[in-house]
């Protein structure tokens, strides 16, 4: 591969701002230039049923409005854009099966993977098996933990350690120092605990107790106590149908008087945050990956987004207001469409012969600006470990809105580099 | 690192959009459903008491039924014809037509339109399969052309074995295959289906349809529950079971197919639950997908099958020594098993009532799609929001409730019916009474539990 269109990361970064120019060109003019007018095929690895269903659904719609955006804007090289929808049935089993019928039957190009991790780590082999670029929009850390492969990327949200991480200067410095976890008793809540008590500590701050529910837990009072009194900041990432009985609970033993509260919106992602029974989380703080509500200094590209996927200023469908959307995450299928799209005009890629290329392309990505194809915000693309690094929002629930109250800078996301992908051959 | 966790809040919110699960309990954990749960039972209980104090033939009457017309039933082959190129049209689309099962037209046909909906109204009204199945008409088209009698006699030993082996794979695909919405495979899977019953039927005539295809089985076992049939030549009406105490007693194979209906509807439930997820030492916030569980699902729904059948069958035979009448089990488990099908059909409309909502709207969207007529959003809302919650589950409640009052009913009206006065009626049922209190609580149960599948 590497006589063909081996893209600089000067003609990558170019590439990155091209959209724009494109969608200024009359509508004839847009495809007119392609060499070749076959359609870029774009698998998709979506939640459609299981229990990922209701992120697929909106994780559906955004890659929709993407490829609306990117076709209206001439497509990828003047080549229109396809999007194959399947099925993952949020199983990592189908998840691999899924990708091979990409390669095997619909003739993709490259696959734009889903959220849930166990699906990603089910199917990134195959796919490097098969060659197949897989862009996931799952904020693992299992990317750049090295645990994949060359063909998994995730350029287009950022991963849950990277987020922990950025949060502590703000628990301590603003919340307080003394800091008592509650995270559910498996991997998802150890990943939490492990980046985070570091990161406390390397602000001087101390990680008073970690308490770990069991997952099969369904009411939660009899936890409470073991938080130990001199606590100023609680920091929960419940998840599961429970998380709604946990702070109904958490509020009722407190009435108020208890810590600061720091949660992750994972938990209550979808569910309007003025929801009754939530009425607990008044004053408390959450992290977002991008903000569900709409801030008053909103930028012009993020006003674009969230009519181009039919949300409104709550971050819920402009169709149905009790829809509420997972805002803080589906950006990231927007954001990797764009990438995809800017990798391949880097790389001049044709067909999947240039996959290798389209790789290396993205690889030599490094500043990403602000744009309407990144409306979540700058980012750092690291491709040696095939993750991005981003902004990260901590947001205030008042009065019954979460009010963005910090930004972290792209620098206090950074973590050392665990791999280097760019050594493994294609 | 598994950021599965992550969307863990959506087991519950649009588990409904998985046909195999009905959604969400988030909200529904946020109801006093122990009290619900309660007052439930105890209405059943009350439903016991009562019939034990009120005067002999009571629950016989409520069941009677009203004639409405004269008018004869319409031919029912040329709707079935219609039904038999609708599906083969939907086989195709299945291989040929959109990958993604909600807007597919036969993973929407199939397990939303079919089995949640179709399958509900034919036990609320009666018997539409006949007008609606693929085969009959087809059947009956070739007969005239061709002059073509069945060439074979169906064996007759087989009895309804066919029907209840084939009506476990049914259950089989639905609770433990891995995809049974992906189109490609749902339509090798119904293809083949209906062709093997389509020749099956060509070779042994109609019996076949009527012994040993389990779909028309379970449709004709639903629609005993419904309101309308016809009965000596009329139309009529009546209060749903009225058909149940109209008809005889079924043979044993269908009466063992009427409990299967109602364990494997009743595991549909338990194998979402975190309580099942622990027994298979899953953790329910980390659901692996249904490529993990498909042994311990098969297994668990034969083994909800078999101690449904035991504890009903243990429940009569007790009833019966009490009150001294020493009837054969085989009999007494025919003459029983059709009052079970109120509270199968009532679990089946409850269990699925979140899924309909949610998954009818994408079939509005696919009919909206087809017809030009726009765009439908499809939103999940309505489970996001406490008040629909609470009208959902109550509805889901009382629809269960109502199915054990009937059944309560219908079985006190049985046993009058054998010959027992009030008194020994209330003897005799005593155990499937209790039986039937303990199933409302267990359903109520099924409805409030957290799932994590």
């Amino acid at each position: 591969m590497t006589t063909r269109n081996i893209p600089t990361r000067r003609t990558a970064l170019k590439t990155l701002a091209g959209g724009a120019v494109a969608a200024a060109l009359p509508l004839s003019a847009r495809f007119s230039h392609a060499q070749s007018a076959a359609p870029i095929r774009i698998g998709f690895q979506q939640h459609r049923t299981g229990i990922g269903a209701a992120y697929g659904r909106w994780y559906g719609r955004t890659t929709q409005a993407a490829l609306e955006k990117i076709n209206a804007d001439g497509g990828i090289n003047g080549r229109p854009v396809e999007i194959i929808a399947e099925d993952d049935g949020t199983d990592p089993k189908r998840g691999a099966e899924v990708v091979e019928k990409f390669a095997n039957q619909h003739d993709c190009d490259v696959v734009l993977g889903p959220l849930f991790s166990n699906v990603v780590t089910g199917s990134a082999p195959r796919a490097g098996e098969l060659k197949m670029p897989y862009f996931v929009v799952s904020e693992g850390t299992h990317v750049s933990s090295g645990a994949l492969n060359r063909y998994t990327l995730q350029p287009g949200i950022t991963d849950v350690k990277s987020q922990v991480i950025a949060m502590a200067p703000f628990i301590t410095d603003t919340l307080g120092k003394k800091v008592t976890m509650i995270f559910p008793d498996y991997g998802f809540g150890y990943d939490h605990r492990d980046a985070l008590g570091p990161a406390i500590e390397a602000q001087g701050g101390e990680i008073l107790a970690k308490i770990a529910i069991p997952p099969s837990e369904t009411s939660f009072t009899r936890y409470f106590p073991k938080i130990p009194r001199e606590t100023e900041v609680l920091y929960h990432v419940m998840v599961g149908p429970a998380v709604l009985t946990f702070v109904k609970e958490l509020g009722e033993f407190f009435g108020g008087q208890g810590p600061e509260l720091f949660g992750f919106i994972d938990s209550l992602e979808a569910v309007a945050i003025d929801s009754p029974g939530l009425q607990f989380l008044e004053g408390s703080h959450f992290w977002e990956g991008m903000c569900r509500h709409r801030q008053p200094d909103e930028s012009a590209h993020e006003t674009t987004y969230r009519a181009a996927v039919g949300v409104d200023a709550r971050g819920a469908s402009v169709h149905d207001a009790s829809d509420v959307s997972t805002y803080g995450h589906m950006f990231g299928c927007w954001e990797t469409l764009h990438i995809i799209k800017a990798g391949m005009e880097a790389a001049g890629y044709r067909d999947t012969r240039d996959r290798a290329a389209l790789i290396e392309a993205v690889e030599a990505m490094e500043e990403i600006p602000e744009s309407l194809a990144h409306p979540q915000g700058a980012k750092r693309f690291n491709g040696r470990t095939h993750q991005v690094f981003g902004h990260q929002f901590i947001s205030k629930v008042q009065d019954g809105d979460l009010a963005r109250v910090h930004t972290t800078p792209i620098d206090a996301s950074v973590y050392p580099d665990q791999v280097d992908y760019t050594q493994q051959a294609f | 690192m598994p950021r599965l966790g992550l969307s863990a809040i959506f087991m519950i919110l649009t588990a409904g959009a998985a046909w195999a699960h009905a959604s969400d309990p988030g909200f529904v954990l946020l109801l006093p459903t122990d009290i619900y749960i309660a007052a439930g039972g105890t209405t059943v209980a009350l439903t016991v008491a009562l019939l034990a104090v009120l005067p002999d033939g009571a629950a016989a009457r409520v069941f009677r039924p009203v004639a409405l017309t004269r008018l004869p039933a319409p031919p029912a082959q040329a709707t079935s014809l219609v039904m038999t190129l609708i599906l083969l049209w939907l086989v195709w689309r299945g291989l040929a037509g959109s990958r993604d099962p909600m807007a597919n037209p036969l993973s929407l046909s199939v397990w939303v339109v079919f089995w949640i909906a179709l399958v509900s109204l034919q036990g609320i009204l009666g018997d539409l399969w006949r007008y609606l199945n693929p085969w009959t008409g087809l059947a009956a088209m070739t007969r005239r052309i061709t002059g073509h009698r069945a060439p074979l006699r169906y064996p007759r030993g087989l009895g309804h074995l066919p029907g209840v082996l084939s009506f476990l794979a049914f259950a089989g695909f639905l609770l433990a295959d891995p995809a049974p919405a992906d189109p490609a495979r749902l339509a090798v899977a119904v293809g083949g289906y209906w062709a093997v019953n389509m020749a099956a039927l060509l070779l042994f005539g109609a019996p076949w349809l009527l012994r040993a295809e389990g779909i028309t089985l379970l449709m004709r076992s639903y629609a005993r529950v419904g309101l309308f049939a016809r009965a000596r030549g009329r139309l009529a009406l009546g209060l749903p079971g009225w058909q149940i105490l109209a008809r005889p007693a079924p043979p044993l194979g269908l009466a063992i197919l009427m409990l299967l209906l109602l364990g494997s509807g009743s595991f549909d439930g338990l194998n979402e639950t975190f309580l099942w997820l622990g027994l298979l030492g899953l953790n329910p916030l980390e659901f692996p997908g249904r490529s993990a569980v498909i042994r311990p699902n098969m297994l668990g729904l034969l083994a909800a099958n078999a101690a449904l059948i035991a504890v009903f069958a243990a429940a009569l035979w007790l009833g019966d020594r009490l009150a001294g009448t020493r009837t054969r089990l085989r009999v007494l488990a025919c003459r029983y098993a059709p009052t079970m099908l109120p509270i199968a059909l009532a679990y089946h409309v409850a269990h699925y009532l979140t899924s309909f909502l949610l998954d009818g709207q994408y079939v509005l969207g696919w009919l909206a799609g087809t017809l030009g007529a726009g765009h439908v959003h499809v939103s999940a809302g309505f489970l996001a929001t406490p008040g629909t919650v609470r009208v959902i589950w109550m509805t889901q409640a009382g629809v269960v409730v109502a199915g054990h009052v009937i059944a309560i009913l219908l079985a006190h009206a049985i046993a009058m019916r054998a010959g027992h006065g009030t008194r020994g009626a209330a003897i005799s049922q005593a155990p499937i009474a209790i039986f039937m209190v303990a199933y409302t609580v267990f359903g109520l149960w099924l409805l409030a539990a957290p799932r994590g599948a």
